[in-house]
C-alpha cells in the first residue's frame, strides 16, 4: 500500500504546483531542501522514490508528477500534470473559451509544421476565424504572451513552439488527436516537434535537435540512422548542462536582437 | 484595538430594553471611563452626552425610548460575551421614533398625570386637538390619523429647513469639527437637541437621525485621534520606508520636494521584491494549473492533411520562403518594390544628413495631410525592415526610431534575428500621433504618379 | 490512455444518472443547509453507493476545489453541491470531511469556512515559506506586495481606513489609481474588484457622506490567511522599530495568534 506523505513531500508538491515544471537539477535541490526543512531522512539518489510516494497519493485526483525531456536542451524536467478530462476539469478558469481555441489552433499549426514551430503571423491570422469569439490582433498577442508566461508555449523571434511542460502533459492527448501527424524521435522514442527530418522522402525519420547533437557527436560524415542517406542538416552543438537554477527554456544562442516597437507603442508615445 | 462602532438599540413599553443593550449597560462599570457619545431619548426629550458612561446606569432605570451609543472600544464589550448586531440605519431610527410616538399616545390616553408632564416637556405648545390634516407630505411612518397637536405643516417645514442647515454646516466644516481644540461637535448636538424638542413626526425625526449619524461619525474620528496608544502610524512614513525597501533610486534628492513631486525611480522588479518578502506574512495555498482537460478534445479540421500533402514535396519550405515571397510580390505589384526603394532613398538621405541624431519612426512614416498615405508608408516601410535594409529600435524614452542598415551589415534574405510586430493605426490614433509629435509635414514626399493622378 | 477513456466514460454515465434523477433533484439548486439529511437518509445513501464511488466523489470534490481556487475566489458550498456532489447529497458531510483530510494529508492545505452563514470556503496553507528555498514555493505575484501595503495600512490604522488614505499612499509608491500600471494594469479594478471578490478586502460606503466616500477593511480571507504578527514584524523591520512599540496593534496580533492556536 502507499506510504503516507510527510511534510517534506507536501512542500515538494506545493512547489511544483506553484511552478508547474522544474528541471531535474532544481528537483534535486528541492528534494534536499524539503527533507532538511522538515527533518526527514534525505538520500540524494532516491528522488524518484520520493516522487513515487507523492504520485501514489495524487493518483485518485488524476494528478501526477511526470518526468520528460526538453526538446530545447535535452535535459530532464519534472512537471505536475493533470490526467483527467471531465466536466469538472473543464471548469478550469485560467483561460476563456476563445483563448483555449487559440491554443488548440496553435497546436494544430505546430503539429502540422515540419520543424515544430508556428509563426506569430500564422497564429494571428487564425485568430480571425475563431468560432467561439473573435480576437483582435492585440488581444491575440496578449494571450500568446500569457501562454508563454504560464509556460505552455515558448517563443523566440516570432516563432512559437510547444513548451516542455505542455509536451509532458499533452503528449498522450496529441498522439490520440493528431495520430499519424505525430512522429517519434528515432533516438529517444519520444514525440518530436522541434527536430530535424531525414531528407530522404521515403525515410523521413525525425530526431530532436539535442538527440541529433548527441547521436552525431564527433562524426564528420553523418548518415541517417534509419536509411543511411547522407544527413544534410547542420549538426547542432551539444548544449552544456545548465548550471544551477536557470529555468530558461530558451536555448537561443543569438544575442538579444534590437528591440522593436510593440503594438502598444502608438499609445505610449504621447509626449507629456 | 480602536474598533469604534455606532450602536443603536431601542426600548419599548412592551418589551423593555433590547437585552443586548441592557447587557452592555450592566457591563460598563463606572471606572472604565470609555469616552462615548450617548444619545438618550426620554419621553421625546433627547439628551446627548459625550464622555465616560459612568452615570448611565442610573438613567437606564428611568423611562427611555431610544438610545444610540457610540462606543470607543468594541473589544471591551466582546470580552464580556455580548455580541451586538450593529446597525446605523435611519429606518431603525424611524422605527424607534414611531414606537416612541405610540407609547406617547398611549401614555397621554392612559394617565392625566403623565399627559401633563408630557405637555410640559413640549414647551407649552399644546393646542386644542384638531383633525389630522391628512398630510400628503408625511411619509407615512407614523400611524395615520394621529391625534396630535403639532402637525402644522408650516412649522414642520421650518424645523426641517433648520435641520438641513445644521447638517450642511456640519458637512462643510468637517475639519473644524474634528479639531480636538474645540467643542463644536457638542454645540451642534445641543442645537439639535433644541430642535428636537419640537419634533413630532417621523419625517423630521429622520433628519435628526441623519444629523446624529453624521455627528457620531465625526465623534468616532475625533476619538480615534485622541486615543492613539503607543507609537503612531504615519502612512507617508510607511511609504518612504517601502520605497527604500523596494530599491528606490533617489536621483534628485536635493531638489525641492515640497510641491509633492515624486523624485527618483523604482527598479522594474520593485514590486516583485516587496512581494517576495511580503509572502512570509501570507499563508496562501498554491494553485494547480493545467492545460489537458480544460477543453473538449476535438480532432483538427480535415483540411490539414490535404495541406500537408500539398506541402510535402517542398521539404525546404523554410529556406525557400524569402524567394517565394519575393516572387509573389513581383507578380502582384511591381509598384510596391519601386515605392519601397524610393522610401529607402528618403531614409538614407535623411540619415546621411545627420547620422548622429535618431529619426523618429512616427515622424518618418506619418503624413499629416493624409491618413491613407500614412498607412501606405507604414506598409512599404515594413518591407525595408523585413529585408533587413532598415532597422527599428527604441530610444531612451522607449519611442521607436528607424535607421537604414549600412551596406556591409545587410544580411541576405533578412535572416538576422527577427522580431515580428503588428502595428495598428486608426484615424484617431493617427491624429493623436500628429499632435503628440507635432508633425507638420510628411518626410516621405507623395510619389509623383499619385500627384499627377490627383 | 485507457485511464483517460475511463474517466470520460464515467463522466457521461453520471450525466445520464443525473437526468434520470431530475425529478428528485430539481428543487435543489440552492443551499443544502436547509435540508439537512436525516440519519436514516445518510444510512441509506451509504448503502446505495459503493465505497469506490464515494472515493471518486471525494477526489472530484478535491479537484473541483483546486480548480475554483485557481483565481482565489472563495468557494460556495452550494456550488460544490450543485456541480460535484449532486446525487450524493445525503453524504455531503462525509465527503467534505474526507476532502478536507485529503487536503491536509496530501497537499498540506486546509479547507477553512470563512462564512458560516453562507457556507463559503477557502484553502489556506499549513506550510510556510522558509528562507533558502532553491525554487520559491510561492508563485511570486507582484500583487501580493500591493495587497500587503493596503492590509498594513488598514491594520495599523485600527481596522478601517478611508480609501483616500490608501490612494495617497499608493501614489507615493508610484502607483496611480487613475493610470495603467506596469505590474498591475488597472490598479483600481484589481483593488476594489479582484481583491474584494477574493475576500482579501472589504470596500464599503461610509454612510451619509456627500460626496460618496468609501473605506477599506480586512476581508474574511485576509483574516484567515494573513498573519497580523508577521505583518507587524515586517512593518517593524521597515521602520527599524520594535513591533511591541505599536501597543494596540501588538496586542491584537498576539490575541489573534493565541486564539488561532
Amino acid at each position: 500500500m502507499s506510504r503516507p506523505m510527510g511534510d517534506s513531500h507536501k512542500r515538494f508538491l506545493q512547489t511544483l504546483m506553484s511552478n508547474g515544471i522544474v528541471s531535474s537539477l532544481q528537483a534535486k535541490a528541492l528534494h534536499r531542501h524539503c527533507c532538511e526543512t522538515h527533518g526527514a531522512h534525505y538520500s540524494p539518489d532516491r528522488l524518484d522514490e520520493f516522487i513515487d510516494v507523492i504520485n501514489a497519493q495524487l493518483q485518485p485526483m488524476f494528478m501526477h508528477i511526470r518526468k520528460g525531456m526538453s526538446e530545447e536542451d535535452g535535459l530532464q524536467y519534472y512537471a505536475l500534470v493533470n490526467m483527467a478530462e471531465t466536466d469538472v476539469t473543464r471548469m478550469s478558469s485560467d483561460y476563456a473559451d476563445n483563448e483555449l481555441e487559440l491554443f488548440r489552433k496553435t497546436m494544430d499549426l505546430i503539429v502540422d509544421s515540419e520543424n515544430g514551430t508556428a509563426s506569430s503571423t500564422d497564429i494571428l491570422n487564425c485568430a480571425d476565424s475563431l468560432k467561439s469569439k473573435k480576437m483582435k490582433k492585440k488581444e491575440t498577442e496578449h494571450v500568446l504572451n500569457k501562454f508563454v508566461q504560464d509556460k505552455w508555449l515558448n517563443e523566440k523571434q516570432g516563432e512559437y513552439t510547444l513548451s516542455t511542460r505542455c509536451i509532458i502533459e499533452m503528449e498522450q492527448y496529441m498522439r490520440m488527436i493528431y495520430q499519424d501527424l505525430i512522429k517519434m524521435c528515432f533516438v529517444c522514442h519520444n514525440v518530436a516537434f522541434q527536430s530535424q527530418i531525414c531528407e530522404n522522402t521515403t525515410c523521413g525519420i525525425k530526431m530532436h535537435l539535442p538527440c541529433v547533437a548527441r547521436y552525431f557527436k564527433g562524426r564528420s560524415d553523418p548518415h541517417c540512422p534509419s536509411c543511411n542517406d547522407f544527413w544534410t542538416h547542420e549538426i547542432p552543438e551539444i548544449q552544456q548542462a545548465q548550471s544551477q537554477g536557470s529555468q530558461s527554456q530558451s536555448s537561443s544562442a543569438v544575442p538579444a536582437p534590437n528591440p522593436t516597437p510593440s503594438t502598444s507603442s502608438t499609445r505610449r508615445s504621447r509626449r507629456s | 484595538m480602536e474598533n469604534i462602532k455606532i450602536w443603536m438599540a431601542w426600548w419599548s413599553p412592551e418589551k423593555g430594553w433590547d437585552p443586548l443593550v441592557y447587557a452592555y449597560l450592566k457591563l460598563v462599570s463606572p471606572d472604565l471611563r470609555v469616552p462615548c457619545l450617548h444619545v438618550i431619548i426620554v419621553n421625546g426629550k433627547k439628551f446627548c452626552k459625550y464622555g465616560p458612561c459612568s452615570k448611565l446606569t442610573g438613567i437606564v432605570e428611568s423611562k427611555m425610548c431610544c438610545i444610540i451609543i457610540l462606543l470607543h472600544s468594541l473589544k471591551q464589550l466582546e470580552s464580556g460575551g455580548a455580541v451586538i448586531q450593529i446597525k446605523t440605519t435611519i429606518t431603525l431610527y424611524k422605527r424607534a421614533v414611531s414606537l416612541m410616538s405610540d407609547s406617547r399616545r398611549r401614555v397621554s390616553r392612559g394617565s392625566q398625570e403623565e399627559s401633563a408632564s408630557h405637555a410640559n416637556g413640549m414647551g407649552g405648545r399644546s393646542r386644542p386637538d384638531r383633525a389630522a390634516d391628512t398630510g400628503d407630505e408625511d411619509d407615512g411612518a407614523g400611524p395615520s390619523g394621529i391625534h396630535e397637536e403639532d402637525d402644522d405643516p408650516a412649522r414642520r417645514r421650518e424645523i426641517r429647513s433648520q435641520y438641513r442647515d445644521l447638517i450642511n454646516s456640519v458637512q462643510q466644516n468637517r475639519e473644524d469639527m474634528l479639531n480636538p481644540a474645540n467643542n463644536k461637535l457638542i454645540d451642534v448636538l445641543e442645537e439639535a437637541n433644541k430642535l428636537f424638542a419640537n419634533v413630532r413626526q417621523a419625517r423630521e425625526a429622520a433628519l435628526d437621525a441623519q444629523l446624529l449619524v453624521l455627528a457620531t461619525d465625526l465623534g468616532r474620528e475625533k476619538a480615534s485621534q485622541l486615543h492613539a496608544e503607543g507609537s503612531s502610524f504615519d502612512p507617508s512614513a510607511f511609504a518612504e520606508h517601502l520605497l527604500s525597501f523596494m530599491g528606490l533610486n533617489r536621483l534628485e534628492e536635493e531638489e525641492d520636494d515640497q510641491d509633492g513631486c515624486l523624485y527618483g525611480y523604482l527598479p522594474p522588479d520593485a514590486w516583485q521584491r516587496l512581494s517576495k518578502r511580503a509572502e512570509y506574512c501570507f499563508r496562501t495555498a498554491p494553485s494547480f494549473h493545467y492545460m489537458l482537460g480544460s477543453f473538449l478534445a476535438e480532432p483538427p479540421p480535415p483540411r490539414q492533411r490535404v495541406e500537408r500533402q500539398r506541402k510535402a514535396p517542398s521539404k525546404e519550405a523554410k529556406r525557400m520562403m524569402p524567394t517565394q515571397l519575393k516572387k509573389m510580390e513581383e507578380s502582384h505589384q511591381e509598384a510596391t518594390e519601386k515605392e519601397v526603394e524610393r522610401i529607402l532613398g528618403c531614409l538614407q538621405s535623411y540619415y546621411s544628413d545627420d547620422p548622429q541624431s535618431p529619426i523618429s519612426y512616427y515622424e518618418f512614416v506619418v503624413d499629416p495631410a493624409s491618413f491613407s498615405r500614412t498607412v501606405e508608408n507604414i506598409f512599404h516601410t515594413s518591407f525595408l525592415i523585413r529585408d533587413g535594409l532598415a532597422r527599428i529600435y527604441l530610444d531612451d524614452s522607449k519611442l521607436p526610431c528607424i535607421a537604414p542598415v549600412e551596406e556591409g551589415e545587410v544580411e541576405p534574405g533578412g535572416a538576422a534575428a527577427r522580431h515580428q510586430c503588428v502595428i495598428s493605426v486608426s484615424p484617431a490614433s493617427w491624429r493623436e500621433i500628429i499632435e503628440a509629435f507635432e508633425i507638420k509635414e510628411a518626410l516621405i514626399p507623395t510619389p509623383k504618379t499619385l500627384t499627377q493622378e490627383n | 490512455m485507457s485511464q483517460r477513456k475511463r474517466v470520460a466514460a464515467v463522466g457521461s454515465q453520471t450525466k445520464h444518472f443525473r437526468r434520470s434523477q431530475q425529478v428528485v433533484l430539481d428543487e435543489d439548486d440552492g443551499d443544502m443547509s436547509l435540508t439537512q439529511p436525516t440519519s436514516s437518509q445518510v444510512q441509506k445513501a451509504r448503502e446505495n453507493f459503493t465505497p469506490v464511488q464515494v472515493d471518486r466523489k471525494v477526489a472530484e470534490v478535491v479537484q473541483f476545489i483546486l480548480i475554483k481556487d485557481q483565481k482565489k475566489i472563495p468557494i460556495r458550498r452550494a456550488d460544490i453541491a450543485k456541480h460535484v456532489i449532486k446525487e450524493y447529497k445525503a453524504l455531503y458531510q462525509d465527503i467534505m470531511k474526507r476532502a478536507d483530510r485529503t487536503f491536509e494529508q496530501v497537499f498540506g492545505l486546509k479547507l477553512v469556512e470563512i462564512d458560516s452563514k453562507n457556507h463559503i470556503y477557502i484553502l489556506v496553507n499549513k506550510l510556510q515559506p522558509v528562507p533558502g528555498e532553491p525554487i520559491s514555493m510561492c508563485p511570486g505575484n507582484p500583487k501580493t506586495g500591493l495587497l500587503f501595503v493596503i492590509l498594513s495600512i488598514i491594520f495599523m490604522k485600527g481596522g478601517t481606513v478611508k480609501e483616500n488614505v490608501v490612494w495617497n499612499t499608493l501614489k507615493k509608491l508610484r502607483v496611480d489609481v487613475g493610470e495603467k500600471h506596469e505590474d498591475f494594469g488597472d490598479v483600481k479594478k484589481v483593488i476594489i474588484d479582484e481583491f474584494v471578490r477574493q475576500k482579501y478586502l472589504e470596500y464599503v460606503r461610509i454612510p451619509h457622506t456627500d460626496p460618496l466616500e468609501f473605506e477599506f477593511r480586512w476581508g474574511q480571507r485576509a483574516e484567515k490567511e494573513v498573519s497580523k504578527m508577521k505583518v507587524l514584524e515586517f512593518i517593524g523591520e521597515l521602520h527599524n522599530q520594535e513591533p511591541q512599540s505599536w501597543t494596540q496593534q501588538y496586542r491584537e496580533a498576539t490575541s489573534v495568534e493565541t486564539s488561532q492556536r
